[in-house]
């Protein structure tokens, strides 16, 4: 078996490195990477930029948590999917931006996935209900 | 994309340079296992193909080689966004360990003949 964390590895998340972050399905990791993002996003425009390298750094170290998650190897759809997404990452904070992303860009993607853990963790009765035609409220014939 | 595990000539790399950025092609090395991947437009791209062949991400390093620039030092260029890992202790898109480098010229040195 794998180890969990690789070899000579310093990790900020000791625990998560040690195997808890693979109790986790991929929308979950992926809306924790998410968080840190968003931090490294918010202080990077509070000119911060040292404690926006730090929470870089933690979402980096949890992307590769993610890579090194022996779940994904099954499908390389997805270890190629983490890889770029953690290419263009850097290139958008340290890089020259040559995919020209943007902070709404990163924003709305981690937003998606921390939506639909949300929305996993909703109890029913919060949950949108799927909708019926009697439902909609469209105006139909003879509505105005 | 290819995985190099068994070497392959000068002349090889030239041709896929010419196919895509014209002087350099990149490749992600394994230092463990002495194989490299190369002919791909993204560093990661060469890096999931690696992972999905069995390597760990701690083994692998970003480099781009520049044919045309064969046998000068520069030909190896160690420089690549995928390199950056802070948890490793490497702190920039180089690679900041000598002794990693060696190994990386090592395993280029036996791959690429000319």
């Amino acid at each position: 078996m794998k180890e969990a964390a690789p070899r000579n590895a310093s990790f900020q998340h000791a625990s998560l490195a040690s195997g808890r972050w693979r109790e986790l399905d991929l929308l979950e990791q992926l809306a924790n990477v998410g968080s840190e993002v968003e931090r490294s996003l918010a202080w990077a425009a509070k000119n911060k930029p040292e404690v926006s390298w730090t929470a870089l750094e933690r979402a980096l170290e949890l992307i590769d948590l993610t890579l090194a998650d022996p779940k994904h190897r099954i499908k390389p759809g997805r270890l190629k999917e983490l890889a770029r997404l953690r290419e263009v990452l850097l290139d958008y904070f340290v890089g020259g931006n040559e995919f020209g992303s943007s902070e709404a860009a990163w924003r709305s993607y981690f937003g998606a996935f921390a939506m639909a853990v949300a929305l996993r963790r909703a109890p029913a009765e919060m949950r949108a209900p799927a909708e019926s035609p009697e439902e909609r409220c469209e105006p139909g014939p003879g509505r105005s | 994309m290819d995985i190099v595990r068994t070497p392959i000539t000068l002349s090889d790399l030239q041709t896929m340079a010419e196919s895509t950025f014209g002087e350099l092609v990149k490749a992600v090395v394994d230092v463990e296992r002495g194989i490299m991947a190369v002919d791909a437009e993204l560093h990661s791209d060469e890096e999931a193909a690696l992972l999905s062949d069995g390597s760990m991400q701690a083994d692998l390093w970003g480099i781009n080689l520049r044919p045309g620039l064969y046998p000068e030092e520069d030909w190896v260029e160690f420089d690549s966004l995928i390199n950056l890992r802070p948890w490793q202790g490497n702190r920039s898109r180089g690679v900041e360990d000598e002794a990693v480098r060696r190994r990386i010229l090592a395993i280029v040195d036996s791959l690429v003949v000319p």
